[in-house]
């Protein structure tokens, strides 16, 4: 650039000359300046920029100026060249100086390049290892993972080990049952694991596994048996952990056994002490008394020691259903039945005891009745709930039943042997005696008691036939020996009120049927006796008997009757006299004996049968009379009645 | 846990009493199955049934007797009464005579319960409006003179059944709590449970649970 500035004066001091000079095309000095007028100064960049550049040191146009310019400019030019050689010097010995630096770094370069070459076979080896276990280690994860999944489902996490095996007295909750289930699947899982090719550690966890189960439920079993020796008190408190434990220990039947028992007998602790406070001490202040304060009123004291039992078996079942609501062992009714069992066997003594002694301080024959009665009630009601397995308390209160049964019976036996070591006489009127009426009296209450009782029918039925038979048979007796001494009339009589008086007494009952037939069909041999007597009594008393004995009697070879003596004309006519007197009022020939039947239809029954048996044996007189053969006179006026006059008088 | 059924911190006794054919078997029937038994058999001696309830947030369990209305039976039916804290005394409204012996089983229950034992009445049958034969308002005034709770109740639709126990109940629960029914007695009628299950409990109960936990 500062080349060209020294040039341009050089030009324009031509260019002036040139103007000065000529013209002429050809004249050089012409072509040049022509060629400095063609130049275009504002579009030539270089000339201006000299000019520039001229401008800043060329200050002084003057005389002087103007020819040293050229000088002042190629000194100028000539320092600029120093300059510039100056800086290019320096310039150069930097580059040399970033030659030497780039040569030490290419040499640097080269040995690290060679070092790392080196290192590069050095290490070639280490990454191969390296690699290699690399993909060692990714192997080792997955297997990690499946060990890791193996454990979670063939293991038992810390916290579940923790809480199996806990402490000795820790408590059981929630948490141990998850853990005891877990268990129990690992258990079931690993079976899976034996039938492929894992199976030592199948072996070994199953192994661990029920080694773990066994301690589990038994501590399980250890907690349990606590919680039920427990539960003492009147108030059983069920927790659905204890539930729980139940359900879980049905997998190991001999400790579900054991804590069933030990329930069992805490329960019966409970309830023996709950009948004991009952009997003795009674409710808050003493209301409701105590049931021994009742004692003196057997019906009342046996009632309410076996409701109490009863609802003391219902609890206490209800209390097992609690406990055992959730084991689906087969048998768990059985189960309840025999822990029931178990539970109430504890009452069995004091109430055996205390039952006895009101039996055997013989209360009589309808109080034993009735209590025989109430015991085979509650005998039923309480083997609804406790079933039919042999429970001692059913069995106690069976024993009881039959005790005071057979007691009932001594007592009706000794009534009756009594009856017959002092046979009574009868009374003067023939009805029954006082102690025909007192033993239909306990019969009656006897049946009566039965009547109310709570027993079902068929066992009553079966009942009956044995009280009839130890009731009546005795009485029968007695009445017939009693009547022994007695005539014919008096003792068909007095059977008669007797059998009535019993047939009445059991007619008001149920199952009395049988013996109601027989005693009716004893009742109507002794009526017939009854119904001949009053027969022969009017015909004797009428006068008939003789001639009717005399009809009777003949016989056609003896010839007609007539002429038979005291069976002529004026005989038959005083007793047919006496006959009408007696037709005119019927009523006043009757039996004394007749007067003393208790039943009015069975005398009037007599009455009508005997009746008719008059009537008959005066038909009979009358048709033998009117026979010609018998040689009668004046038919019309020995006999004015016809049988059928007769009939309708007498009806 | 603690929907357990047998969650419960009280146990009632009950008994129901009152004439033959009133309805107690289907009162207690609807109450504990929520159905009417339309052929109800006599009862034979005394049946029993269990239901739990909730009164005043406390899960109570009703043990109920029910007995036979039969008069053979009540030599035995006599025996139940003794600790029952609550007692269903049932007549019929369409019959007036059992209304009529309300007097005699009422003298019983006095005499064979404790004096705490809550006794309300409830005229069964209330459907059979049409053959009513007992008014309301009498038998209202009959329970208000004999101090008895008194409701009309019907064991076949259901009405006042379930209010009928609860009200009885809830009495028993207000003697616990002031006191006057002591549950360290034998035969009170009422258990209590002092452990109470680890499920949530009120603290309302705190206060019987202090008389009842020596028991």
């Amino acid at each position: 650039m500062a080349d060209v500035k020294v040039e341009v004066p050089t030009d324009s001091s031509a260019v002036i000359h040139s103007s000065s000079a000529a013209s002429q095309p050809n004249n050089p000095l012409s072509r040049k300046l022509n060629k400095i007028l063609e130049t275009r100064l504002d579009s030539d960049k270089e000339m201006l920029e000299a000019l520039k550049a001229l401008s800043v040191f060329f200050t002084e146009n003057s005389l002087r100026t103007r020819r040293n310019l050229r000088g002042d400019i190629e000194r100028r030019s000539l320092s600029i060249n120093e300059e510039f050689a100056r800086i290019f010097k320096e310039v150069k010995e930097e580059l040399e100086s970033v030659n030497e630096d780039v040569q030490a770094m290419s040499t640097c370069c080269e040995e690290m390049t060679s070092r790392l070459k080196a290192a590069k076979e050095q290490t070639q080896d280490l990454i191969v290892k390296t690699n290699k276990l690399q993909g060692e280690n990714h192997r080792l994860e997955v297997r990690a993972q499946v060990a890791q999944a193996f454990l979670a489902k063939f293991q038992l996490s810390n916290e579940e080990m923790a809480t199996l095996r806990g402490s000795r007295d820790a408590p059981i909750t929630e948490d141990f049952f998850k853990a005891l289930s877990r268990v129990k699947h690992i258990h079931e899982d690993v079976k899976i694991l034996l039938r492929t090719n894992q199976q030592t550690a199948g072996l070994e966890i199953m192994e661990q596994m029920a080694v773990l189960q066994e301690t589990s439920y038994e501590q399980l079993y250890r907690w349990a048996q606590n919680e039920c020796r427990g539960l003492t008190q009147e108030t059983c408190d069920i927790s659905p952990v204890l539930t729980q434990a139940m359900e879980a220990l049905q997998d190991r039947p001999v400790l579900y056994k054991y804590t069933l028992d030990e329930f069992g007998t805490a329960r019966r602790c409970a309830v023996v002490r709950g009948f004991i406070d009952a009997l003795t001490r009674g409710g808050p202040g003493g209301t409701p008394r105590p049931i021994e304060m009742h004692s003196h009123d057997p019906m009342r004291y046996v009632g309410d020691m076996l409701a109490w039992l009863h609802q003391a078996t219902a609890s206490e079942k209800e209390h097992l259903e609690a406990l055992l609501k959730q084991v689906t062992l087969q048998g768990v009714e059985e189960n309840m039945q025999e822990v029931v069992g178990h539970i109430t066997e504890g009452v069995c003594r004091p109430l055996k005891v205390r039952i006895e002694q009101v039996i055997v301080a013989e209360p009589g024959a309808v109080l034993l009745y009735k209590l025989s009665n109430l015991l085979k009630f509650y005998h039923h009601t309480i083997s609804s709930i406790i079933g039919t397995s042999v429970a001692s308390l059913l069995i106690t209160i069976e024993e009881m039943h039959i005790l005071s049964k057979k007691m009932f019976f001594n007592s009706l036996s000794l009534h009756a042997s009594r009856l017959m070591d002092k046979v009574e006489l009868p009374p003067a009127d023939l009805g029954p005696t006082a102690s025909l009426t007192q033993t239909l009296s306990l019969l009656r209450e006897v049946l009566a008691s039965h009547d109310s009782s709570v027993v079902p029918l068929d066992a009553r039925q079966a009942d009956f036939a044995q009280v009839l038979s130890c009731i009546l048979d005795p009485l029968l007796q007695l009445c017939t020996v009693s009547a022994s001494n007695l005539g014919t009339a008096d003792m068909a009589s007095y059977m008669v009120n007797s059998l009535y008086v019993m047939k009445t007494t059991l007619a008001l009952f149920e199952f009395t049927d049988k013996r109601l037939e027989m005693l009716e069909f004893q009742i109507e041999a002794h009526l017939d006796t009854l119904i001949n007597e009053q027969a022969s009594y009017v015909l004797t008393r009428a006068g008939l008997s003789y001639i009717y004995s005399g009809v009777q009697q003949h016989s056609a070879e003896q010839g007609p009757l007539s002429l038979l003596p005291s069976m002529d004309s004026s005989s038959v006519k005083a007793a047919m006299v006496q006959f009408d007197r007696y037709l005119s009022s019927p009523d006043t020939l009757v039996m004394p004996q007749l007067n003393f039947l208790l039943s009015a239809a069975i005398k009037e029954q007599i009455f009508r049968q005997s009746t008719e048996l008059v009537c008959r044996a005066y038909g009979e007189v009358y048709t033998a009379l009117t026979s010609p053969a018998n040689g009668y006179k004046d038919l019309e006026n020995l006999l004015p009645r016809s049988p059928k006059q007769v009939q309708s008088l007498l009806s | 846990m603690t929907a357990a059924p047998y969650n419960y911190s009280y146990i009632f006794k009950y008994i129901i009493i009152g004439d033959m054919g009133v309805g107690k078997s289907c009162l207690l029937h609807q109450f504990t199955e929520k159905k009417f038994m339309a052929d109800c058999p006599h009862t034979i001696g005394v049946e029993f049934g269990t239901r739990i309830m909730e009164v005043h947030g406390q899960k109570v369990k009703l043990q109920i007797w029910d007995t036979a209305g039969q008069e053979r039976f009540r030599a035995v039916t006599r025996s139940y009464y003794r600790g029952a804290a609550g007692a269903l005394m049932v007549y019929d409204i369409t019959r007036r005579s059992t209304y009529n012996h309300l007097s005699s089983w009422l003298t019983d229950a006095r005499n064979l319960t404790n004096p705490n034992t809550v006794i309300i009445l409830i005229g069964n049958k209330a459907d059979l409006e049409a053959q009513r034969d007992v008014t309301y308002e009498e038998a209202k005034q009959f329970a208000e003179e004999n101090g008895l709770l008194f409701l009309e109740a019907s064991a076949k639709t259901g009405e006042n059944v379930e209010e009928a126990f609860l009200e009885a109940a809830k009495r028993i629960y207000q003697n616990i709590q002031d006191g006057s029914l002591d549950l360290n007695a034998a035969e009170s009628g009422v258990q209590h449970k002092p452990s109470a299950p680890q499920g949530g409990r009120l603290n309302a109960d705190s206060q019987p649970a202090k008389e009842g936990c020596s028991c």
